[in-house]
């Protein structure tokens, strides 16, 4: 197992961004809660690191936020995808498969010298 | 770009939003924890846990903002205004210290830079050179010029673009309207030209214009024309009378153009006659400036010119006998008596700005000590040291600013201040003014003042370990960075002494010149000059009843004791000096010729003057005649180098002033006045009797027995009755002709003292400071002491021993310091040694007693600490 570690800042923001595509709109805590669920526990995620991540992504353009009720009729901000959002997803999940294609073809030769 | 502008969404709605979002975000985790079976505590206490600091991801999210720099940059500033006004004496004192070492800095610094560094205000000022005659032998260094030798120079050198001539002098300018005396500069056509100043209106005067018998023209200063013509157009072309001469104005000079004094208003043409032999008739009186030729360097220059002066040595072995030339570059020559004085001020305000830097240091790191226990409790919640490091620096940037504004305005009245008290000499020939580039060195001093002696503490602050501060009960810092403050104070104290020092050496130099007798009584005495223009007094016996009949009347006022007249006063100007010949012996050999200052005087001058006649007899009604024997009176010291062993009286003597040189007796033998400056020997002086020597110009000496100045309007109101169109200039007492000889040395003196006070209170603000500050740390151990029995004297001996030892290694370096500074000062001194044992063993007196005051208030406390009080101090 994957010693719990934080999540480096790229590769929460690609979290965060299919989290929001997979499930819709949700609050910080949710997405929170989520990711870790995702990652079958295998991540713990410093919740107080997310918050300045979705900062960063609503500066850019890439979700925006708006106050609702939670399912426990508590006041929350939620997360919405943005278009631009949409399209970064698509851009930075390809590059990512690529960059993972890549590694895998290093970590497991046998199948290269078939 | 729009959204990041959203960031500026109102501050606190946005702080407000971010904390309701973790808010939201820790009681929904603490829920699920709940729902998942947890107790509430636990639940609690695992959301905390996996959360992490709230204030660490504020402060994260905080600087993702846009605005976050200006942000921080604000409650930086807020937190360190708050922090000054909770604590207003550190902050006073501070400001104060630094106030005091910037304003005094940058107000020596603006005179300095006046004088000193900025450029004269002429295109290429570096290549204009005075030349002068020098010999050595002579002990005359910078002697005026012969204008024979500097019409041979002209022609021979090729060093030079131009070689012009010049003198000074005062003139009576007439315009029919009004009549007033003017400083006047008479210059060959080519000065002006030269200087490369274009004239304002009109022209200079040309080559043919500067030649004897032509018509006078006249260029005027912008001052006068916007004064006397009111500004007016019409004044080019406009008829004066000029001394005994009519006269055109035909230029205007722009504003502000001086050279080498201020006081001119008027300049004119030379007028050097080509057809005359100066070297028969003339001795040396004008002086002469050069443009060096771009290729030619000064040394090369002077080689030269000393060639041609050797040449001229052979071919006149009379009239240059062991002359030859000595080139000055132009600013040297107009600032080499004050530079000293300038150059030892700037580097006294150097030293007091040190200590006031020690001493803000000082405080800083005081302060720095009793908050890390804040500073502590900021890191533990999150703030990161950057932030720490920069709330510290922004705190004394904020300092340092105050400390330097307000010692801009402390700067500006002391400008003022010191133009007034100044000599005329260090501020006459500069416009002192503060500039931009002075306020911006001021504040990029205060600056820099700020952050160098901000980060020291702010780093070591920032390092302070996060547990240590937090548990730190006051016992744990005692070593912190107390040695640092202990080595700060010792270095303030140092700095003081050396001060101390050179105030100490210059005030005493003051006393000594001061105590000089100066050969005269000056106090109840009231001077003031009248020059008769000779268009309207061409005969001498018209001029010479005209100053019987104004001292006749002088003498009548009520309270006048006696009255008399000289051409120039003592202790005013240079008075002229000639060769002279005693009766009976063969011409002196060239090199060999006895020389003596020339006075001319009416009858009464001596005993209005308080000059005590030695022998003889002064002149009398009957000897200011054209027809009486020419007689003279001449000083003690004349009486004793040339005539040494010799009865004076009866003697026959001449003095090479005019075309005849009639041999005359000596009737009087009168007491030697101090020529020039009271710390020179005094020179041999012939006078010779107004009617034999007739000056246009005469200064009135009046002797009063009350106060001098309420003769003023009764003795304008003499001349006046006697010609109404005849103007009084330079109404002043003689007591401060006096003393404006000293101005300088009083200058310098006061200012040290001033400097070195205020270092002293600083390294006292700072020996207490470090002292009471101890105190407090040990006040535990203090109440043990007693508590075990220790008397109270004890712990008082104990707190002052501390402060002891700053003050002796600081004495023992400031005084090795000042022995080897004071050197500097040799030029500056009379009648002291630069290491006079008085100075040097007044000053750690001195200090010791205000050091031991300053620490003799934390002792006191420590000694009264009630032990109880003391144990449980915490």
């Amino acid at each position: 197992m994957v010693k719990k570690s934080d999540v480096w800042q790229g590769t929460l923001a690609l979290m965060v961004l299919k989290t929001l595509e997979t499930l819709g709109p949700m609050h910080g805590y949710g997405l929170a809660r989520r990711i870790e669920q995702t990652s079958g526990d295998r991540l713990l995620l410093n919740y107080g690191t997310l918050y300045p991540a979705l900062l960063k992504l609503e500066q850019e353009g890439y979700i925006a936020s708006e106050w609702g009720v939670s399912e426990n009729n508590r006041k929350a901000k939620f997360y919405k995808l943005t278009r631009a959002g949409h399209a970064r997803l698509k851009q930075e999940a390809r590059e990512w498969d690529e960059t993972a294609g890549i590694i895998a073809r290093f970590l497991t030769p046998e199948r290269d010298t078939e | 770009m729009i959204v990041r502008l959203g960031g500026w969404r109102g501050r606190e709605v946005r702080e407000r939003e971010l904390r309701e979002e973790l808010e939201a975000h820790f009681q929904m985790h603490i829920e699920d924890n709940l729902r998942a079976g947890m107790s509430a505590a636990q639940a609690r206490r695992e959301a905390a846990l996996q959360f992490g600091s709230v204030d660490a991801a504020k402060e994260a999210v905080r600087s993702g903002w846009t605005v976050g720099f200006v942000e921080n940059a604000r409650q930086d500033l807020v937190y360190a205004m708050r922090g000054l006004r909770r604590n207003p004496a550190f902050a006073l004192t501070a400001v104060l210290s630094l106030a005091l070492g910037i304003g005094a800095s940058v107000s020596i610094f603006t005179v300095a830079d006046c004088l000193l560094l900025r450029p004269l205000p002429y295109p290429d000022p570096g290549r204009l050179v005075m030349v002068w005659e020098s010999n050595p032998r002579g002990s005359a260094l910078y002697n005026v010029v012969s204008p024979a030798n500097f019409r041979d120079w002209k022609a021979q050198n090729d060093a030079f673009e131009t070689l012009a001539g010049f003198g000074e002098g005062r003139g009576v300018l007439d315009d029919g309207r009004r009549v007033e005396e003017v400083g006047v500069q008479y210059m060959t056509a080519d000065l002006l030209p030269m200087l490369g100043v274009p004239p304002y209106r009109g022209r200079f005067f040309t080559r043919a214009e500067d030649l004897p018998n032509t018509p006078d023209v006249v260029v005027i200063s912008y001052r006068l024309w916007q004064g006397w013509f009111a500004g007016d157009e019409g004044a080019i072309g406009r008829k004066v009378q000029f001394g005994a001469r009519p006269a055109t104005v035909i230029g205007i000079m722009p504003p502000g153009f001086y050279f080498r004094n201020r006081d001119v208003d008027v300049w004119s043409a030379m007028g050097l006659d080509p057809a005359r032999d100066y070297r028969k008739s003339s001795g040396r009186y004008m002086m002469s400036l050069g443009r060096l030729k771009t290729q030619v360097g000064l040394q090369q220059a002077q080689a030269q010119m000393a060639a041609i002066a050797k040449r001229l040595e052979a071919a006149y072995p009379v009239f240059d006998k062991n002359w030859s030339v000595k080139l000055d570059p132009l600013r040297e020559s107009m600032v080499r008596t004050v530079k000293t004085s300038m150059w030892v001020l700037l580097g006294a305000v150097g030293l007091l700005l040190a200590v006031a830097c020690a001493n803000v240091a000082n405080l800083l790191l005081a302060r720095q000590n009793s908050r890390r226990r804040e500073m502590a409790v900021r890191s533990a919640v999150g703030a990161g040291r950057a932030r720490v490091v920069r709330q510290l620096l922004t705190e004394s940037v904020v300092l340092a600013l105050s400390g330097g504004l307000l010692g801009i305005l402390l700067a500006v009245g002391a400008v003022r201040g010191m133009v007034a008290l100044a000599p005329k000499e260090l501020v006459g020939t500069a416009a002192v003014a503060i500039d931009l580039r002075i306020l911006g060195f001021a504040v990029a001093l205060s600056l820099l003042t700020g952050i160098v002696f901000g980060l020291a503490p702010s780093l070591a602050a920032s390092r302070a370990d996060l547990l240590g501060g937090l548990r730190e009960d006051g016992r744990g810092s005692i070593r912190g960075n107390s040695g640092l403050r202990r080595g700060l104070v010792a270095a303030e104290v140092a700095l003081s002494v050396a001060l101390l020092a050179g105030a100490g050496l210059l005030f005493r130099s003051l006393m000594g010149l001061q105590g000089v007798d100066p050969g005269l009584d000056a106090s109840g005495v009231l001077t003031f000059r009248v020059s008769l223009p000779s268009a309207r007094y061409p005969e001498l016996p018209r001029r010479l009843e005209f100053h019987q009949r104004a001292l006749d009347q002088l003498r009548a006022l009520p309270g006048v004791r006696a009255a008399g007249a000289i051409n120039t006063l003592p202790f005013h100007g240079m008075p002229s000096g000639t060769y002279v010949n005693i009766g009976g012996r063969p011409a002196a050999k060239p090199g060999e010729e006895l020389l003596a200052t020339i006075r001319t005087v009416a009858p009464g001058y001596f005993h209005a003057m308080g000059i005590p006649l030695r022998s003889g007899r002064d002149f009398s009604a009957a000897d200011n005649t054209l027809d009486s024997p020419y007689r003279f009176i001449v000083s003690e010291s004349f009486a004793r180098k040339y005539l040494a062993g010799e009865e004076p009286l009866g003697k026959q003597i001449n003095a090479l002033m005019q075309n005849t040189n009639p041999f005359g007796e000596i009737v009087g033998v009168v007491g030697d006045v101090k020529e020039g400056a009271v710390d020179r020997e005094p020179t041999p002086t012939v006078y010779y009797v107004h009617a034999h020597m007739a000056t246009g110009q005469m200064v009135f000496v009046v002797r009063t027995a009350g106060d001098p100045r309420s003769l003023t309007e009764p003795a304008r109101g003499i001349i006046r009755e006697l010609d109404a169109a005849q103007p009084v200039a330079d109404i002043e007492v003689m007591e401060k002709i006096v003393a404006e000889t000293f101005s300088r040395q009083r200058f310098s003196a006061l200012l040290l003292v001033g400097f070195s006070m205020v270092s002293l209170l600083l390294a006292a603000v700072g020996i207490y400071g470090v002292l009471a500050y101890t105190v407090t740390e040990r006040t535990r151990e203090f109440g043990v002491r007693v508590a075990l029995g220790a008397d109270p004297g004890r712990i008082t001996a104990l707190v002052l021993g501390m402060g002891a030892r700053l003050v002796l290694a600081g004495t023992a370096a400031g005084l090795a310091g000042a022995l080897a500074l004071t050197r500097l000062l040799k030029t500056m001194l009379f009648g002291v040694g630069v290491h006079d044992p008085v100075t040097f063993a007044a000053v750690p007196l001195v200090l010791a007693t205000v050091a031991l005051l300053a620490a003799y208030l934390p002792a006191r406390r420590a000694s009264r600490l009630p032990p109880l009080d003391a144990l449980r101090a915490e």
